[in-house]
């Protein structure tokens, strides 16, 4: 009696692995007829890919890092004909992730998704590689959005208000940030371009920043403009501006901090960054699959939601744009 | 709003989601009972599955992943005094001792009926008041934390069994260990020894399951070199009278509602719910000392509060667009993806869905209920299997559990680190739950204090001044008092006792 019982919850234990595996193993191989069927004529030069590739986001499930690599991931799968394994490897800023990529296997099939935290876990000491320890495949979407917000009941209307009030009043208008992030970095520019200084406060993620602004406690929280449109939607938050040089057509009423006097300018980049030893030809497929995806009109059509700009920039160019930003993070790190 | 939520029903009451949420209920409780694999897991590895589906079918999968998730962890607390998940640590103490005393039919009972009733109250309040709820919660910031996590802190005293000097040391090892990798705030890696694999510190999962699991483990193996042991469970009852229910009553509300407060408070967690709510059973008991030696009280507390908090999770997730905890973060990321923008117009703009989600958690939470009792005779069967064969089993699903936390060999490294700490610990009479509760609320403790200062430009007085800050404190200090005083007198009377005996 008591065999059987156990006997038949084995069976139906092995039953249930059975239809996930099976269930798991039915998607790969749809997935591998379809790159059977796909590039053939590349196969000649070079088999890659040929396995699943593991694209390693640095950051918790769920942030805009995961979501814009998941997004992207969808349709990377449909262009290199093989699955895109989305991993979050979170811990300390980033440079966890960063790191276990930098120690993989450079065979293309371990690459890191990030943004500009990089650079500054390297500019603020805490670990010893930046953009340049990578074999960089470009960058696929700008996030312009970057912006402050208040609540709706807040004495500021816009920037010019909120600078004044500073000057007048050094140190008491507090303003959220997690230190070290790239928020922070944007406090800093103001703060010297404009010879202001703020109260400046980690209050940690962007929707603990979220909360802070809710309860009262800060009085500006700096944050992506496409985590928060609903909030501004429904009037609790307004937005002072936004960092990017000229405006953004996904969003054209939002001022820049540019014209409101404040030559403060920010972008925030993802790129795709594989093991500097990685073949050169195999970071190029990759890179030539990536392009094809942010001019795939579905995928703009998609990121838009989240008010982030899909722009290809070749490895080459990638290079140039984030020394550029780097050369500029450490000018406002070096006098602070 | 009662239209609302029939709206929602007869969005979710089709039978492809019903399907779904059996499946998700199922694989829950699957993913929940085995230690290692957590309810936050299961929802990882089903999120992106849910990317292809309908906004209301794919939250609905997570939601009977969810609360089966939750659930599950009673199963092997109860059988084999292996926390499931770390929503049940504190179902182990009683839930064990039930089981060995050939109560284990009773133990699940309870244990059911409470993470049942826990649920269904949790969400009955996420329905009708999660607005005002959550306008309360964005109040607590970093002086509130710190004051709630010291009052926590000090439960260590109700649960470090014997010897209160060994729990608080147990205690200081655990925020010790919860130091390790980059300190909160400026990220300067602390006790590393320039091994960057210890930047990140250690994981909650991988020291939980390391503490409670790997050690307990080794210990059977280490009895049954020297004796054959065989409890008998056969002859256990699963009824429960009217009476034995009625009695823990106010015990279950008590324990609901700490779930559901700790729950709805942004980043404290399941985790930390199941213990307050033991503590406090306990210490409100009228007889403590029989805490531990398998009451159902304590199995009840526990597990109504840790269903509780999944209600109270998801409180300011709907109401406001906050993440709570790692789950409800990652169902945040499944909302967007479906192009849902989360936020305080959710529930107006798209109603539809959010009556769906609740829906699909009433449906999900009767499932469970359903499963767990037809499997009850079951799950007590599973224990036929020898030993021998299914700890090492168990081994390799915690193993991999560890693994699954962030794809890292590095944690299967720190599972077994900690499984020989727990071990030696348990050899020398060290209690575990300080260790674990000072490891979870130590950071807290430390990041709130600094943000705090930020805020207040370094000044202490807002610690005390701020009106929830205070409130805390005094309650602190109150509970440690009356706790001592009740010592004091206990002792008295012993030598009173002991002094008769003498002259007599």
């Amino acid at each position: 009696m008591k065999g059987k019982i156990s006997r038949s919850i084995l069976i139906i234990a092995m039953l249930l692995l059975s239809v996930i595996l099976g269930a798991c193993s039915e998607k790969e191989a749809s997935n591998q007829s379809a790159g059977k069927e796909g590039p053939k004529q590349t196969s000649e030069k070079s088999s890659y890919p040929s396995k699943p590739i593991q694209v390693i986001v640095p950051a918790g499930a769920g942030g805009d890092t995961d979501l814009n690599a998941r997004l992207l991931g969808k349709y990377l799968e449909k262009e290199l004909g093989q699955p895109i394994v989305i991993s979050n490897v979170n811990g300390a800023g980033g440079s966890v992730g960063a790191k276990q990529v930098l120690d993989s296997n450079p065979d293309g099939y371990n690459v890191l998704f990030f943004h500009n935290s990089l650079l500054l876990n390297k500019i603020l000491g805490l670990v010893d590689y930046s953009y340049d320890s990578f074999k960089l495949a470009g960058i696929s979407l700008l996030d312009q959005g970057n912006t402050f917000i208040v609540n709706s009941k807040s004495k500021f209307k816009d920037l010019k208000d909120m600078i004044a009030y500073a000057k007048k009043n050094p140190g008491k208008v507090t303003i959220a940030t997690e230190v070290g992030g790239f928020t922070h970095l944007q406090l800093k520019a103001l703060e010297k371009d404009q010879g202001i200084k703020l109260n400046i406060v980690d209050v940690g993620s962007a929707s603990e920043k979220i909360t802070a602004l809710m309860g009262n406690r800060v009085d500006i929280v700096p944050t992506s403009l496409g985590l928060v449109t609903d909030y501004i939607k429904s009037k609790k938050f307004r937005t002072l501006g936004i960092m990017a040089k000229d405006r953004v057509d996904l969003m054209p009423d939002v001022p820049t901090f540019i014209e409101q006097g404040a030559n403060v300018s920010f972008e925030k980049f993802f790129f795709y960054g594989f093991p500097k030893e990685t073949p050169d030809d195999v970071v190029e497929k990759f890179s030539k699959a990536v392009e094809k995806v942010v001019n795939n009109k579905e995928y703009i059509e998609e990121a838009k939601k989240s008010l982030v700009t899909p722009t290809y920039m070749n490895p080459q160019e990638a290079f140039d744009y984030i020394k550029e930003t780097d050369e500029y993070y450490k000018e406002l790190n070096s006098d602070q | 709003m009662l239209e609302m939520l029939i709206a929602g029903f007869t969005a979710v009451l089709t039978f492809k989601i019903i399907l779904l949420i059996v499946l998700g209920v199922i694989l829950g409780l699957i993913f929940g009972s085995i230690p290692g694999l957590t309810a936050t897991m299961a929802i990882a590895i089903c999120l992106p599955i849910t990317y292809g589906m309908e906004p209301a079918a794919g939250m609905s999968l997570l939601m009977g992943l969810y609360i089966g998730g939750v659930s599950g962890g009673l199963i092997p607390a109860i059988l084999l005094k292996l926390p499931g998940t770390p929503s049940s640590i504190a179902t182990t103490f009683d839930g064990y001792p039930m089981a060995q005393k050939g109560l284990a039919g009773k133990a699940f009972s309870y244990a059911i009926l409470a993470s049942f009733f826990g649920g269904l109250l949790s969400i009955i309040v996420l329905i009708l008041i999660s607005p005002p709820l959550g306008n309360l919660a964005v109040q607590f910031g970093p002086f509130e934390y710190f004051a709630i996590v010291i009052f926590s802190l000090t439960l260590i005293a109700s649960l470090s069994g014997d010897s209160i000097s060994k729990g608080i040391m147990a205690g200081l090892l655990g925020i010790g260990f919860a130091m390790v990798g980059s300190a909160p705030i400026d990220a300067f890696p602390r006790f590393t020894f320039g091994f960057s694999s210890l930047d990140a510190g250690f994981n909650l999962l991988p020291v939980l399951i390391g503490l409670f699991a790997i050690s307990e483990i080794l210990l059977t193996a280490e009895q049954k070199m020297k004796t054959k042991l065989k409890a008998d469970y056969s002859n256990s009852g699963y009824r429960l009278t009217i009476k034995e229910l009625a009695g823990q009553g106010w015990n279950f509300l008590r324990s609901s509602l700490i779930g559901l407060g700790i729950g709805i408070l942004p980043g404290i967690g399941g985790g930390t719910s199941n213990l307050v709510a033991y503590a406090a059973a306990k210490n409100q008991s009228k007889n403590p000392e029989k805490f531990g030696t398998g009451i159902p009280d304590g199995v009840v507390a526990s597990e109504s509060s840790n269903n509780a908090a999944i209600g109270g999770a998801l409180v300011p997730l709907v109401s406001l667009g906050i993440p709570g905890d790692t789950v409800t973060a990652m169902l945040l990321g499944g909302l967007v993806l479906h192009g849902l923008q989360p936020g305080p117009m959710l529930i107006q703009t798209h109603g539809d869905i959010v009556y769906g989600i609740f829906a699909a958690l009433l449906i999900a939470n009767v499932f469970m209920l359903a499963f767990l009792y037809l499997g009850m005779r079951g799950f007590i069967k599973l224990l036929s299997i020898p030993q021998h064969i299914l700890l090492p089993i168990i081994i390799t699903l915690c193993v991999v559990g560890a693994y699954g936390v962030n794809n890292r060999l590095f944690d299967v490294g720190a599972l077994l680190f900690f499984g020989v700490i727990g071990y030696l610990m348990m050899k020398f009479n060290f209690p575990l739950t300080p260790l674990v509760l000072g490891f979870i609320l130590g950071p807290l403790l430390e990041t709130n204090l600094r943000r705090g200062l930020m805020l207040s430009q370094g000044d202490f007085t807002p610690f005390l001044t701020e009106p929830i800050a205070a409130a805390f404190l005094l309650l602190t200090f109150f509970s440690l008092f009356f706790k001592f005083w009740k010592n004091r007198k206990n002792r008295k009377d012993l030598n009173v006792t002991d002094h008769n005996n003498v002259t007599s």
